[in-house]
């Protein structure tokens, strides 16, 4: 196998380009160029940005197009910013910010849907910590619900009870009842 | 101790609290992980959290032994196959003593009867322990790559034991292997907002597709149909046989994406689970999107192993027959699993023979071969679901008779459409959203997360029903 890169047949060069480009700069002395392959133009340079009608003297010479507000400045000479916060710092946000998730979430479903937890310690079986949590769950419920705070789980709850209950072609009929004898 | 249910809620605030607490201490958090997920596992069984134990032990000591052993040119362990045999007969041996024993007894008798040797063999009844088709295979796949060389040995027994016990995927998966976990044990795990925010967001959405859509499939249509297939007609088993398939993927996608969003708020990282599996086109696309933790486990410590597709066509039709039918008997010990495994290797075995004889032309359509497809698995659902073969063939003989539905709601319809569009929604579409959230503020993203729950605790069941892979 050579070793020579321009080798094509020598060198299986896939998943690599396995055509040389053109090269962008004129033959040396005593080679012929080599055209490039058909159907790809060869790159031109960019257009100009030169403007003909412009005048030098019309150009800006200053480097700063809008000045600083004199009070933002100010601020920033006498509060400088912090610098960025490390990765420790960084990860210890992002933990912060996922427990308070986990706390305000908690907290809401503490008030919001109170009756999970009464459910809950009516299913488990009889002893003293039951018996505590439905007492304390009980209480809690009772509460919450002089306030109106179960009223948006209920009213989910009958909708969705609704929806259950549906059947094909109209209400569910009621079952007959015997006709009365007296 | 089920993941929807208050008693693991107020068990995972204790776990995540404590964890972040050790800040920098790994080995203490590690430590506590595993005392937590004892005590998750003793639940069940407090007597299986000794067998946990065995099993690390052994695996991590067959490693151990492995690892002292020199090493070739490709990374693998030389004169140590013996000891990886040793290691795998092993974790076999216990999942076939308390999975397979009084299976295999029971047909060994009924065999020898045939022959009119019948005898009373020594039945059992063997308590099956929660999770060990999973944590064996978890064994498996550490010893099996120590061995190759793809994982180092673990540096301490500590670690063996929590990538076998740790709580999210310890019950039914995912079957997170040793490559993964192993070096994030190793190093302080770290919390970023947007795996808090899609680990959040796995949560909320594996408990609706458990508490709700299971739940509601499972009592009100699959259960009645499935107890008596003889008592309904044809509308009513058809949607129970596509209540079924909808039931298991949302039942079974859900253990994973809450397993996924529990491990990623403990700052770990495990691998996707399911990836839309009903929009498969043939049913080697179905299991590259359906429990790939454990289609991959079987592609790499079965088939390949087996020969793969390295022998010839035919000899790599036979390795996946042989592997879907091993698969299939994993699922459980009983002949519908083996037919189920069967009919999934056959399809399979079909599909390869196609493809070689009409190179990559296609014949049908790409919606049609989904839709072919989705049948197949459904199919396969009914030997899944069935206790007997007997019950399966009611439910396929009642398919051929018409009489008025009478379980059949606009309810369950929903539910069943909706469950198999949700394959069709954006395959990224959790990430996406997380990476929307994760720059929300806590009360807004707090408040999101409580309504989102609030909204499935109204519409849930009274109860939970234990998740279908449990028993496997």
């Amino acid at each position: 196998m050579s070793d020579d890169p321009d080798d094509l047949d020598a060198i299986p060069l896939a998943p690599f380009p396995t055509a040389i480009p053109a090269s962008p700069f004129p033959p040396r002395q005593g080679e012929t160029p080599v055209p490039g392959p058909p159907g790809q133009p060869v790159d031109a340079d960019p257009p100009s940005d030169w403007i003909e009608r412009a005048d030098a003297h019309d150009l800006s010479v200053s480097h700063k197009t809008q000045r600083e507000n004199a009070l933002i400045a100010l601020g920033r000479f006498a509060f400088p910013p912090e610098p960025a916060p490390g990765d420790d710092e960084m990860a210890a946000r992002d933990r912060r910010w996922t427990s308070r998730i986990i706390a305000v979430a908690t907290v809401f479903l503490l008030v919001f849907n109170a009756a999970s937890i009464q459910n809950w310690s009516r299913q488990q079986p009889p002893g003293w910590v039951t018996a505590t949590v439905q007492q304390l769950s009980d209480v809690w419920s009772a509460q919450l619900m002089q306030l109106g705070a179960d009223q948006p789980r209920q009213t989910v709850r009958d909708a969705y009870h609704a929806l259950t209950e549906a059947r094909f072609g109209g209400p569910p009929t009621p079952p007959a009842t015997p006709p009365s004898t007296d | 101790m089920l993941f929807p249910t208050l008693a693991f809620g107020v068990f995972f605030l204790f776990v995540y609290l404590t964890t972040w607490s050790f800040d920098r201490e790994n080995g203490r958090r590690k430590l506590f992980l595993l005392l937590a997920s004892w005590f998750f596992y003793a639940q069940w069984d407090w007597r299986f959290v000794g067998l946990l134990i065995g099993s690390a032990v052994l695996n991590w000591g067959v490693a151990a032994l492995i690892a002292q052993k020199p090493v070739d040119a490709e990374g693998r362990r030389i004169g140590a196959r013996w000891l990886v045999g040793l290691g795998v007969a092993a974790n076999l041996l216990i999942l076939g003593v308390f999975k397979y024993y009084g299976f295999f007894i029971e047909q060994a008798g009924e065999l020898l009867a045939q022959f009119g040797w019948g005898r009373d063999l020594p039945l059992l009844q063997v308590v099956l322990p929660v999770g060990i088709s999973f944590f064996t295979f978890q064994g498996i796949s550490y010893v099996v790559d120590v061995h190759r060389g793809r994982t180092p040995p673990a540096r301490s027994l500590l670690d063996v034991m929590l990538l076998m016990s740790f709580f999210p995927h310890l019950v039914a998966g995912p079957i997170v292997r040793a490559s993964d976990l192993l070096p994030q044990f190793e190093r302080v795990p770290r919390l970023t907002r947007a795996m808090a925010a899609h680990g959040l967001l796995l949560i909320v959405w594996g408990l609706f597709k458990k508490t709700v859509i299971a739940s509601e499939l499972s009592v009100r249509l699959v259960d009645p149909v499935f107890f008596d297939p003889t008592a309904y007609g044809a509308l009513d088993l058809a949607a129970a046989v596509y209540g079924y398939a909808v039931q298991i993927y949302c039942d079974f996608s859900a253990y994973s994406d809450m397993a996924i969003g529990i491990a990623a708020l403990l700052g770990y990282s495990f691998p996707r689970n399911f990836d839309q599996p009903y929009r498969a086109s043939s049913m080697q696309a179905f299991w590259r999107r359906w429990h790939i933790s454990l289609s991959s486990f079987l592609r790499d410590y079965l088939y390949v192993p087996l020969g793969g597709g390295r022998q010839g066509l035919f000899a790599s039709c036979i390795n996946v027959f042989v592997t879907m039918l091993l698969g299939g008997l994993w699922h459980g010990a009983a002949w519908t699993f083996v037919a189920w495994g069967a009919l999934h290797g056959s399809v399979q075995v079909a599909e390869r023979l196609g493809k070689a004889v009409l190179g990559q032309r296609r014949l049908i359509p790409g919606w049609l071969g989904v839709l072919i497809t989705f049948h197949i698995v459904c199919l396969g659902w009914i030997l899944f679901r069935a206790e007997n073969f007997s019950m399966a063939m009611q439910v396929l003989e009642g398919l051929g008779r018409f009489q008025t539905a009478s379980l059949v709601t606009p309810f369950l319809v929903l539910l069943i459409v909706g469950g198999l569009a949700m394959h069709w929604l954006p395959p990224r579409a959790i990430e996406g959203l997380a990476e929307r959230l994760k720059v929300a503020p806590f009360v807004t993203m707090g408040v999101l997360i409580g309504l989102a729950i609030l909204l499935i605790e109204a519409v849930r069941p009274d109860g939970v029903a234990p998740f279908i892979y449990f028993q496997f």
